[in-house]
């Protein structure tokens, strides 16, 4: 638009970042145009995080350069970076949980009356604001806790809109989003091109990167690899690329023997299970060897599932059968350790899945204390024992068990708290969307675990947000919507249009 | 940094040399004035660990609540109920009737905070107050006895092999709590639960016993100190434990206790209660007056809080 459209509108130049003498960016050369839609790709740990908190002020380089339209930049702080157009999405999100969506919006810079916040001007930005992102149902007043983690997101998205971006990073940003969501943004980010902003995307997921990039930048270790247009290269070279070597297909095969879930009375089975006005009514059947996904657009009570099973949740109606015996355990310890055992790895494994201040071997542990302790005592050797073992099954690559769990990449952190289930050799085996904001190579590794789970003999409910997901690692997808399951799929009836279709409650029986 | 020290143990050893700087400036000092040492004899610091008993036994406790996160406010009057009732039914029931003062109001305590979910900051200090309006009850139509029994007297104040019992108590109890962090389930539990409650239940661990749990240990410590003091004193009184609480969480917090929890060690626990117990002495006898111990004393805990917050930030 604009006749600067050929300088580069950010430009970094060996830009390098050291943590405690451990490389995170070295030399990294890297430009972004206006007006272009620039997705970064990278396992865990490549340095993405790294770029894009320099990028935004939150971090300094140690060497390099950066400039800004041609300008030689230094941001101090991130308001100092904000000032300049440079807008940022993190990964972990950043709203205050007990403000408003208003508050929220305008934290920053409110709008002043007198020197007072005016609150109705306030609500007024912060509707027009969700007006832009299509989410007129969230009210401007209403808490942030009270809202779902998809639209926490899309207020993120709406807060970082109000900045007025000239670069507008987005780490992660549509990771928890639905897809109806996922399109407005979609839509938001093309209206923005065409302004002549620049947006950095970042995300795991490829055909989402596909779709809307039109450039790609890869990374490394730290290091920038390369940058292409879109359309030069398969997916499979830039996946080379990202990992630095050749994969096998995404998904592991799936045994073509249909498992004898009719014969055998399946291990977990529930019925009419209701829970306030989140489950209505949850029939679903898993038996031995299977891996049963939960579908459906976010919200619909598919976490609301996996934690009444778990036994999280109080006043819980409905019959549940597990291994032959009924009842809803009464606590998470009670579902652990029950004949039947079960284990959930929870949706945000930074909060609910690990202990992020206590070492890894502290955290594999925390769910085998009753395993491995002689009476009161622990028995240290076998401790020793079941966290290498965890370690060497999951293939987790640390300096020192002692060391904090928060030391590891996401996908690493993410293989404790997996390992520390797998500890307690369960029987039923609940995954709340076990990938979200992992890389590539820990996914596909993800993804053989629970088919070899399921080999041994294991039930696996998976809930997933992500379609692709689904279709290539389950043998059957119940699809949730309003609190019940409303579609059954199986085998090769499962589809991209099957599921979005079933997830929308359209072709199906009337709810 | 090669020799970088882990979060954990700076506070340890910073508050280790501390205690050795308080014990080179009160030699100096009475050098100076007198020409002699008594600081570095065996005699004193033996003395000063017997009367650094109490408190350390009420710290050990109060460690445990706060690595949950939570803290315990009801320890004077714990201290002070189970001595007086101890006192009061005598005899050779003196001692178990302490420990079941002690447990019953850990069981109080614990159930409020885990199962009734109010913050343990008000609920303790509730049942504090509620348990000093018990005591002034029991004494205020006649006068229970108060004197010490022989076994308290000899807890307090015999020694064996020239030690006094007190420390050998101490001892114990530091044995038992050491056994209890390091190497049994609900020693890791107590870490767990106060690294991130809700990850620590959403791994299995029942985390209200183990808050229960903790807030027992933490009451029957107070009510073993309570039982020692009546000993050193020969009787128990009213207010005879109000003199240990600040300094037991201080003594936590200095030993490298993090106060929201999760983080901590025993070891600097008893290095907090050595430099409390020092620290207070030296002051007294280089003849502070009273205001000016208190001013050092401040000033001493919260600018060696200061060094640990300043230092952690530069490791991380």
């Amino acid at each position: 638009m604009q006749a600067t459209s050929d300088t580069p509108i950010v430009e970094y130049q060996g830009i390098s970042r050291y943590f405690a003498g451990i490389r995170a960016l070295e030399g990294v050369h890297f430009a972004c145009r206006p007006g272009s839609i620039h997705g970064i790709l990278g396992e865990n740990g490549a340095g993405k995080s790294t770029l894009i908190k320099i990028m935004s002020g939150v971090l300094q380089p140690d060497a390099g350069t950066m400039r800004l339209a041609g300008r030689t930049v230094n941001f101090a702080t991130p308001k100092a970076a904000n000032a300049a157009g440079i807008v940022c999405m993190f990964q972990e999100l950043s709203l205050v949980p007990d403000l408003s969506v208003a508050d929220n919006i305008s934290i920053s810079d409110p709008p002043r009356r007198f020197g007072l916040i005016d609150r109705r001007a306030q609500v007024r930005r912060a509707e027009e604001l969700l007006a832009a992102v299509r989410c007129e149902e969230i009210d401007p007043r209403a808490l942030v806790r009270e809202l779902s983690l998809s639209r926490r997101q899309m207020v993120e998205i709406a807060k970082a809109l109000g900045r007025k971006p000239k670069v507008l990073i987005l780490d992660e940003a549509t990771s928890a989003l639905t897809s109806r969501d996922v399109e407005t943004v979609y839509g938001l980010l093309k209206d923005l091109k065409a302004k002549g902003v620049a947006s950095l995307f970042i995300s795991h997921r490829m055909h989402e990167v596909d779709a809307l990039c039109d450039t790609l930048s890869v990374f490394r270790n730290g290091r920038h690899i390369e940058t292409f247009a879109k359309g030069d290269k398969s997916e499979r070279e830039i996946v080379r690329l990202m990992i630095g070597r050749d994969v096998e297909a995404q998904f592991p095969p799936k045994p073509s023997r249909k498992p004898d879930a009719k014969t055998a009375e399946p291990l977990l089975g529930v019925r009419s299970l209701s829970w306030g006005k989140r489950l209505n009514g949850v029939d679903l059947d898993v038996g031995r060897g299977e891996i049963v996904g939960l579908g459906g657009l976010d919200g619909q009570g598919q976490k609301e599932l996996l934690l009444a099973l778990f036994g999280v949740l109080r006043d819980v109606d409905g019959d549940v059968t597990v291994g032959g015996r009924s009842g809803i355990p009464s606590s998470p310890a009670a579902a652990s350790s029950a004949a039947t055992r079960m284990a959930l790895v929870p949706e945000d494994r930074k909060t609910e899945g690990l202990m992020l201040g206590m070492s890894i071997a502290d955290n594999l542990l925390a769910a085998s204390y009753g395993r491995i302790s002689k009476g009161p005592f622990l028995d240290m050797a076998a401790a020793r024992r079941e966290i290498s073992d965890g370690l060497a099954k999951l293939q987790i690559k640390i300096g020192d068990a002692a060391d904090p769990v928060m030391t590891l990449s996401g996908g690493n952190q993410q293989k404790v708290v997996i390992a520390k289930w797998l500890m307690i050799d369960p029987d039923i085996i609940l995954l709340n969307d076990p990938t979200r904001g992992i890389d590539v190579g820990t996914k596909q590794e993800i993804y053989r675990l629970m088919r070899d789970l399921a080999n041994e003999g294991k039930a696996i409910l998976f809930y997933s947000s992500d379609y692709a997901e689904l279709i290539g690692c389950c043998d059957r997808v119940s699809v949730l919507y309003g609190g019940r399951v409303v579609s059954e799929q199986e085998g090769s009836e499962i589809t991209e249009e099957s599921l979005v279709a079933a997830s929308l409650n359209i072709g199906t029986e009337a709810a | 940094m090669q020799l970088s020290l882990s979060a954990e143990n700076k506070p340890i050893v910073i508050s280790s040399l501390f205690v050795v700087a308080i014990l080179i400036a009160g030699t100096a000092y009475t050098l100076w004035t007198a020409g002699t040492a008594p600081l570095l004899s065996v005699g004193y610091l033996l003395q000063q660990l017997q009367t650094g008993s109490f408190l350390g036994i009420c710290a050990a406790g109060m460690m445990m609540v706060i690595l949950l996160g939570h803290i315990d406010l009801s320890i004077p009057w714990t201290l002070t109920a189970a001595a007086m009732t101890a006192t009061a039914v005598g005899g050779d029931m003196a001692l178990p009737t302490a420990l079941a003062v002690g447990l019953a109001v850990g069981l109080v305590n614990g159930i409020g905070v885990a199962y009734l979910r109010i913050p343990s900051m008000i609920f303790t200090l509730g049942v504090d107050t509620v348990l000093r309006g018990l005591m002034v009850a029991q004494t205020g139509g006649f006068a229970p006895q108060d004197t010490a029994t022989p076994l308290m007297l000899f807890l307090a104040k015999d020694r064996i092999l020239g030690i006094p019992v007190a420390i050998l108590v101490w001892a114990a109890v530091s044995l038992v709590i050491v056994t209890i962090l390091t190497r049994t389930g609900f020693g890791r539990s107590i870490y767990a639960t106060g690294s991130r409650e809700g990850a620590a239940y959403l791994s299995g661990i029942r985390t209200r016993r183990v808050i229960v749990g903790a807030f027992v240990i933490s009451s029957l410590c107070a009510s073993i100190a309570g039982v020692l003091l009546t000993g050193y004193s020969a009787k128990a009184y009213q207010g005879m434990g109000n003199a240990f609480l600040l300094p037991a969480i201080a003594a936590v917090v200095l030993g490298g206790t993090h106060i929201l929890g999760g983080k901590g060690r025993y070891v600097g626990t008893l290095i907090g209660v050595i430099l409390i117990v020092l620290l207070n002495s030296v002051l007294s006898i280089m003849q502070m007056p009273e205001a000016g111990r208190q001013i050092i004393y401040g000033t001493v805990i919260v600018s060696m809080l200061l060094v640990y917050g300043r230092n952690q930030r530069v490791t991380s």
